[in-house]
Formats: C-alpha cells, structure tokens, sequence
C-alpha cells in the first residue's frame, strides 16, 4: 500500500474510533444524567415513639449446622414473603480453611430448615473463570421483585487483605444462585474490600451495601445499588483510617448514620453521620460504648427507635464474652434492653444480625465459633418495662 | 456506574494474560538466548500462550493469574501488544513505555494508591465510575491519542492509549472503571522500572562521562578558554554567511 494511501487510512481509522467512543460515552452521558436528576431519598421511618420498647423471647436455638463443619461464623439475615427468613453464614473446620462454604438455611413456620450449601471455593472459582482462595462473610438483600442478591467476600492470593466481593442472585427464594460478578472496589488488583452489615433499603427500591477496606488502615464505604442490582456509586465513610463495618441506619430521608467497629485504641463504638443522602460523610465523636474491635448491628424498628446489638465488657468479661441489646431515641443515648448472650472471658458471642419481621424481631449470631445462635422476641413498644 | 458483563471480562482475562505472558516469555527468551526471537518462533510463543490460557478451569494459568492479579489494564495490554510488535519488525530499542508516559502513569499510580490505601481520602478510584468527568476525559484522551498517530507523533504509546480507552467505551473492559482501563499495579511496576532504569542509565553515562574528562588532555582553567570564544565566532559566521 503506497505511504499516502495507509496514513490516509490511519487517518480515518482513528478518526472512526473516536467517534465511536465520543457515541458510546454520549450515550452513557444522557442515560446516566436521566436516572441521576434527583437524589435517591432513604427509606426512612418516622421519628421515634414515646415510650419504652419491651421484648419478650419467644424462642432461641441453633441454626442446623452442615454436616462435620465445626466453625461456623458471621450470619445475616434478610426476609422472604410469607414472614418468612433466610438466613446465611460460613462454615467449615476452621476460619479460612480450603473447606469454608457459604450456607443458609430458610425460617418458615417456626423452624429452621436444613442448611443448603450456597457457594464454595470451587463453585465460585468455576463461574467467575479465576481462582477464589479463601470465603468469608456473606451479605444478602431481597429486592422489592423478591430476587435475593448475595454478596460473599471472596479472596484472591493472599489473607483477607486480598479480599473481593462476589455479587451473587436467586431468583427462586434461595434454591439456586448465579455469580453476577466481583464488584469493582480498589485499583490494587481489585483486592481488600469485604462485607459484613446489612444493606439499608432506599425509596426507589435499590439499597446501599456497607463495604471496608482493611489493608493496612481500614476505612468503611458504601456501594449504592439501583433497583435492578447494578451499582451506582461508592462513597467513602467519614475520613477515619481505623473503623470498619459499618452498620447503616437511617433518620430521614436524607440524614443517616453510621455506627462502626474501632480497630484503634479508644475502643469504643465509632459513629459517623451523612446529611446529604449518604453522599458526603462527617465523623463524629465515639459512642459511649466500649468496642474491643467486634462487629455492631443495628437497625431501625418501625416504631422508629433504633436497636443495637454489640459487644458490651466490663468487669472481667473478654472483647466479646458479652452481647448486648440496646435502644435509642437519637443514636447518642443508649440503654440497656438485654444481654442477649453472655460468658465468662474467652467466650465468643459475636457477630451479630437483626431483623423485624412485622411484631418479631430475629437476632442471630455466632456462638463460640461453633455454631449460629437464633433468638426471637415479641417487640412491644410503648408500654412499661 | 456501567460494569461489563461477567462472560465479556473472563473472555478478556483470558486474552488479556496471553498476551502479558507471550511478551515475558519473549522477553525471557531474547535476554537468555542474547538474540531476539525470529518471527517463527515468536508466533509460536504467542499461539502458545494463547492455547495455555483457553484452556478450560483451573488448568488455565488465566484462572491462577486473575486470582492473584484479576484482569490487566488496557494499557499494560496495549503495551504488550507494542513490544510485541517490536520484536515482530525486529525493533531491538523499544519504545513501548517512554519516559514521559512512565512519569505520568508513576504519579498517577502513586495518587490512585496512597487513595486506595487510606493516606488521602479524596475518592479518586470512585471518581472512575463517574457519569459526566470520566467519559469527558475518556473522549479528550482518545482524541489527544488519534490527533498523535495522525501526526506520527508517540505513536506506539498513543495506540496503546486508544486501544485502552476504546475497550473501555465500548466495552466497559476490564471494570467499568476508567482507572481499572489506564493502569494497574503490574503496569506501574513496569513504569517505575522504566523510570529507575532510565535514571541508573543517565548516573552511568554521567559518571562516564566525568571519567571520560579526567582521562582526556588537560584542558586549561575556564578563563583561559579561546576555544569556546573562537567556536561561538565561528557559529555567528555561520549564520550570517546563509
């Protein structure tokens, strides 16, 4: 081909490939400025009722745990139709062992069914077409079609700084699930973002998912999904370089906090607050409340007062020899409702998970490393303690 | 945010190795054997590294490399590419990672890092999912890039550029991030190789050089210089004689 002929050719070639590019991201541009005109408000509730919230147990018991799997660790919990739950965890022979599988088993009528193997190393690895060396904590959400979006902490080479999160569907209550893919988190090989709180609902059917990252320093995120599953946006919580999993709840309709795990050595339970939707975050002073590096649950009851369980020590209990329930009416204040759980030092309740279901709400756990605890109470709110 | 679809990365991934792979290995070869590769045997390596990588599971060195690494940057992919073709015409001096473009990838590694791992809290990675700047920046880099091979100017690195930046827009490849498409930790690495070697280069030819000086004839103090005087004179001579 003479010279004048190829560069001419060059010439449009290029010419062509910018114009796709500029048709593409056009494209995006306008699709992305439609779904984006308005902020996504939260699901909130209405402020909090006057009067004490009571619980009464109805019942607890052990999750039926999988055959020969001896440590199990970090349940959640989310709903299905019918006042019914799913419930999921890891088990294995140890944590981080090559035989850890994700598990979960259905509440229905009062009872747990038999658990049911989710995702394993080898099933993850065989659909994602790379390797997965260690699972973790799952994560799960149902959407407003009842599609169960499963978010498993996956690793690559490496501890769990090498983590990623695997997005994961069943569109069948939980009877099948298919990878939807690792979600982007870091430019470091996509490694050392986990899950492990709950995903708080926003008005238009999507939710966030609270994130962290934890090489070296650990900072919480949050990943906006829309109502189809697809993520939107990631926002960093607050500027703090030693908290993790944060448990999201919301005020309004565009202020929410945060409530973390401390990794630093004021060891208390560490807070953080968005006025804006979640879209800028501001740290604020610790709770009053002691955290030895453990995982918090919290949540929002419908009555609209917020529930937490974390890890309460005094005396002579260990960093999570004790579980504790407590109520507030401004995310400040807190009281005692109950130990949920509670052992000499060395004992292990932790990890905690809540849901309300209508007037129950359900907590699960992990209990010595061996097994998932459930308790559910009747809440009563308003009335006398 | 726009993420590509799960089969299209693993394609990509798959791909994306051989192609990293077949330019270590020839890289390996041409520093082992002291000759460059001929075109056969270069063929054979890539068509190689490709057949290694498609096989099924966990007998694919993709499957083992994404867990460590999960996918290449467009733009290490582009500069494999590069290097590869290099060889192929039998280029010895390579141009594939210039000095400007490893400053450039250097510094902007070190920001998106010192992001990531928590010493700056600006959201940079996130900003790469962003709907308005990033497909701006997407759309000036390509253009900037066509403008340069259209000029003959760069225009290896700037192929590499285009190639990253069409597989991103056009295919959300490899993330659905623009950063995830510009660089990655093993590209950096490459970068600030680049950079270390070219600084070691410049020390040596300096050092050289000095030995060079003090080998020489003696040369007389600076005061004592007509030579310069008389080459500036000359100079002006010169350009006033055209």
């Amino acid at each position: 081909m003479p010279a004048a002929r190829r560069r001419n050719a060059l010439f449009y070639g290029c010419l062509l490939l910018v114009l796709l590019i500029a048709g593409a991201e056009a494209l995006r541009w306008a699709g992305a400025k439609h779904s984006s005109a308005l902020p996504t408000p939260l699901a909130a509730r209405g402020a909090a009722q006057a009067g004490p919230v009571t619980l009464t147990e109805l019942s607890h018991a052990h999750i039926p745990a999988p055959h020969g799997m001896p440590s199990a660790h970090a349940s959640t919990l989310t709903p299905l139709s019918g006042e019914r739950l799913l419930a999921y965890w890891w088990a294995g022979s140890r944590e981080s062992g090559p035989d850890v599988k994700v598990y979960s088993s259905t509440w229905n009528k009062g009872a747990w069914s038999a658990p049911r193997e989710v995702a394993s190393r080898a099933s993850l690895g065989a659909q994602l077409g790379f390797g997965v060396r260690r699972i973790g904590n799952p994560v799960a959400w149902t959407d407003r079609a009842g599609t169960i979006h499963l978010y498993v902490v996956a690793t690559g080479l490496g501890g769990w700084a090498a983590a990623r999160i695997v997005h994961m569907v069943s569109n069948d209550e939980g009877a099948s699930y298919t990878v939807r893919r690792v979600l982007p988190t870091s430019p470091l090989f996509n490694t050392s973002a986990l899950v492990r709180t709950a995903p708080v609902g926003l008005a238009d059917g999507g939710w966030w998912l609270p994130v962290y990252f934890e090489i070296g320093n650990k900072y919480p995120m949050l990943m906006a999904f829309d109502a189809d599953g697809n993520p939107g946006s990631v926002s960093r919580i607050g500027q703090s370089t030693s908290t993790l999993q944060p448990a999201i709840v919301p005020v309004s309709s565009t202020e929410v906090r945060a409530l973390m795990r401390d990794d630093s050595d004021q060891q208390r339970v560490q807070h953080a607050t968005s006025h804006d939707g979640g879209a800028t975050w501001q740290d604020l002073p610790a709770l009053d409340l002691p955290n030895y590096s453990t995982s918090v649950a919290a949540i929002r009851l419908s009555s609209g007062q917020f529930l937490m369980l974390h890890n309460h020590v005094e005396g002579d209990a260990s960093a999570r020899s004790i579980l504790r329930l407590s109520v507030s009416n401004d995310l400040r204040h807190w009281r005692t409702i109950a130990d949920i759980a509670k052992g000499p030092a060395g004992d292990e309740f932790s990890y905690p998970s809540m849901q309300q279901v209508g007037d129950e709400l359900h907590i699960t756990y992990t209990w010595q490393r061996q097994a998932i605890a459930h308790h559910r109470y009747r809440i009563v709110t308003g009335g006398t303690t | 945010m726009n993420l590509p679809d799960l089969s299209l990365q693993i394609a990509y991934g798959r791909l994306g190795w051989a192609l990293v792979a077949a330019t270590l290995v020839v890289a390996l070869a041409g520093v082992v054997l002291r000759t460059p590769l001929s075109r056969r045997a270069l063929g054979m390596v890539v068509a190689a590294c490709l057949a290694l990588m498609l096989l099924p599971g966990e007998a694919s060195p993709a499957f083992w490399l994404g867990l460590a690494f999960q996918y290449p940057s467009g733009v290490l992919l582009g500069c494999c590419a590069l290097r590869l073709f290099e060889r192929w015409h039998g280029i010895r001096r390579s141009r594939a990672m210039p000095q400007a473009l490893a400053g450039v990838l250097a510094v902007t590694g070190a920001l998106l890092y010192a992001d990531t791992v928590g010493w700056l809290a600006r959201g940079f990675y996130y900003a790469g999912f962003g709907p308005a700047l990033m497909p701006a920046l997407a759309v000036m880099a390509a253009t900037a890039c066509a403008l340069a091979i259209a000029r003959g100017h760069a225009r290896g690195p700037a192929s590499a550029l285009l190639g990253a930046v069409a597989l991103f827009s056009l295919l959300r490849l490899p993330s659905g991030n623009l950063w995830d498409a510009l660089l990655d930790p093993l590209l950096w690495g490459w970068a600030m190789s680049a950079l270390v070697v070219a600084a070691l280069r410049k020390t040596g030819r300096r050092a050289s050089d000095r030995i060079g000086d003090s080998e020489s004839e003696p040369v007389p103090a600076p005061v004592l210089r007509p030579l310069a005087a008389e080459h500036f004179s000359n100079l002006k001579e010169q350009v006033g004689g055209k």
